[in-house]
């Protein structure tokens, strides 16, 4: 009778701690998470800025060497620079010497295309 | 003529020695099914990292027991020394002080020993030569196990070798790990009505964490004598998640829930990662210290992972320390199931609770998968819980491969690798409540 009252303190008193535990670092971690990614925001936007007044004093010193100038925009989700570059590379290899120009990158959404979604696919076979 | 008759007891001799005469019948069985395990790692390739060294470990074992076998230290007088053809010179010596009548009672002679006289009392002093038999092999790689200092290095490795991103980019997955530890608890219950003690039901219950260093660890402090069925029944059932969650899991969801895909996962940035490890360390080493060996190194793997600044140590944690650890864990393990020690009644409890365990804990995390997709509105697919038993990553590949029956372009793997993390740390702190409680 005594350990099956141990047993039952220990199933409640477990299953408490484990949850209280973990429920703590769902807390911590969300909030830190969330502090990071708003420093990170506020530091990226500082950059861009600094970008496009660098990219405006170009353009007007010569507009004839810059065939075109991607002006990203990011909106929330952050889309890495060299992404955006590879994005570039590839509209200038399809549209070739056409006078052509990158005005925005925006994610497609959740949804994967057919490429996107043979590529994972191939990946995790071996899963 | 003298040569054949010495023939003859060499032949003799070789036959008593071998297998043949002392092996009992435990023994053949044991072997048998080092067999089967050896076929299920290789043939079907069920952890086999794990399980080959295991069921290697369990067949030597039960063919040459000595490889398991302690070290022995006699006390010798010199007649016994010189009788065994040792040289006495080359072992310690100590003395001690005994009466007539104790000289008597143990065989000696008073005549031929040196009389000390302590105030009025005669006594007679007795050399005795410490004479040390080295053990088995195994015995000595065995220390790691019964020390607990191998899984906290298995831990070491998992650190450095996983990637805590889904969890940080989810963290409500933490919910997930620790709803698959509640199988532990509730075992712990079932343990103690088929009258286990507590320190036996604890190592047990810790079966249905799916982690096999953490139900060593916890084991090696509550009940070591049990360490041989539960480490076998820990790995065995790691080893067999492919067979015995799927059911479980088609049984408690709907095709519909099965079929719902999930969003993709934001990126976490490397300055997360890093803080991670530190606040989890922090965090469950002040709440909890009997999970700091575990968590902590677990933690400070990934650290050495993240920081990105000390690669060669991660690359030794995750690969050349992982291995040899693992070899050294999988022969001892697998070399405590011996057939007279392992066939028992007790074993087949273990083993049918361990089993429970198992199958409670992937329930309850599927049971709380569903009560977050019901809270979400359908966003989380509730396969994911069955992840948060630890069995990194087999168990996040099973919640994948489940998935994909139901539509073979869902893919559920990053966000089962979620709460299967969440599993390993959710284990830890379990164990460390255990041990707390228990010890």
């Amino acid at each position: 009778m005594e350990n099956i009252n141990l047993a039952l303190t220990l199933l409640i008193a477990g299953f408490v701690i484990v949850f209280m535990v973990l429920v703590l670092l769902i807390i911590i971690i969300t909030i830190y998470g969330k502090l990071i990614q708003t420093a990170q925001k506020r530091s990226n936007k500082r950059k861009e800025k600094k970008k496009v007044v660098a990219v405006e004093v170009t353009e007007k010193q010569d507009r004839s060497n810059a065939p075109y100038i991607p002006a990203v925009q990011d909106d929330e989700d952050e889309i890495p620079g060299e992404i955006v570059a590879v994005i570039a590379a590839a509209v200038d290899a399809l549209y070739g010497e056409k006078p052509h120009r990158v005005r925005s990158v925006k994610r497609s959404g959740n949804r994967r295309s057919a490429w996107g979604s043979t590529g994972v696919m191939q990946n995790t076979r071996p899963f | 003529m003298d040569i054949f008759s010495q023939l003859g007891s060499v032949i003799v001799g070789l036959f008593q020695s071998s297998g043949l005469c002392h092996l009992g019948w435990q023994n053949y069985v044991m072997i048998v099914i080092s067999f089967l395990l050896m076929f299920l790692a290789i043939k079907k390739q069920y952890e086999p990292l794990l399980l080959l060294p295991i069921a290697f470990g369990m067949m030597i074992v039960n063919i040459f027991p000595e490889i398991m076998a302690n070290p022995v230290t006699q006390m010798l007088t010199f007649e016994q020394v010189t009788a065994q053809g040792l040289d006495p010179a080359s072992y310690p010596t100590s003395s001690q002080l005994i009466t007539g009548a104790q000289a008597i009672a143990a065989g000696f002679d008073p005549m031929t020993l040196e009389k000390v006289m302590v105030g009025d009392s005669e006594f007679y002093k007795v050399v005795y030569y410490t004479v040390t038999e080295n053990g088995g092999l195994f015995y000595y790689l065995y220390q790691g196990v019964h020390l607990g200092i191998f899984p906290p290095l298995i831990f070491l490795g998992i650190g450095a070798m996983t990637d805590f991103g889904p969890l940080i980019a989810n963290p409500k997955s933490f919910i997930l790990g620790a709803a698959a530890q509640i199988g532990i608890f509730i075992t712990f219950i079932g343990a103690i009505l088929l009258g286990f003690q507590t320190n036996e039901a604890g190592s047990i219950a810790i079966i249905g964490g799916a982690d096999g260093p953490t139900a060593i660890f916890v084991t090696s402090k509550l009940a070591p004598e049990l360490l041989g069925p539960i480490a076998v029944a820990a790995y065995s059932y790691m080893a067999l998640v492919p067979i015995i969650q799927p059911p479980i899991m088609r049984l408690l969801t709907t095709k519909k829930e099965r079929s719902i895909v999930m969003g993709q996962l934001r990126p976490v940035s490397k300055l997360e990662k890093i803080i991670f490890p530190v606040v989890v360390v922090v965090l469950v080493a002040i709440l909890l210290p009997d999970a700091a060996p575990l968590v902590g190194m677990l933690m400070l793997g990934n650290l050495f992972k993240e920081s990105g600044v000390v690669d060669r140590i991660a690359k030794t944690a995750q690969n050349e320390l992982m291995n040899i650890v693992t070899i050294f864990l999988g022969v001892t393990v697998g070399a405590t199931a011996s057939g007279t020690l392992f066939l028992t009644p007790k074993t087949l409890g273990i083993i049918a609770l361990g089993l429970i365990a198992f199958c409670l804990g992937t329930a309850c995390g599927v049971l709380f998968g569903k009560i977050m997709c019901w809270a979400t509105k359908g966003k989380i697919n509730p396969l994911i819980g069955s992840a948060g038993v630890s069995a990194v990553p087999m168990a996040a590949r099973i919640s994948q491969k489940v998935g994909q029956e139901e539509n073979p372009a869902n893919f559920l793997l990053m966000h089962a690798m979620g709460p299967n993390v969440a599993g390993v740390i959710g284990s830890a702190v379990a164990a460390g409540v255990l041990i707390s409680v228990l010890k």
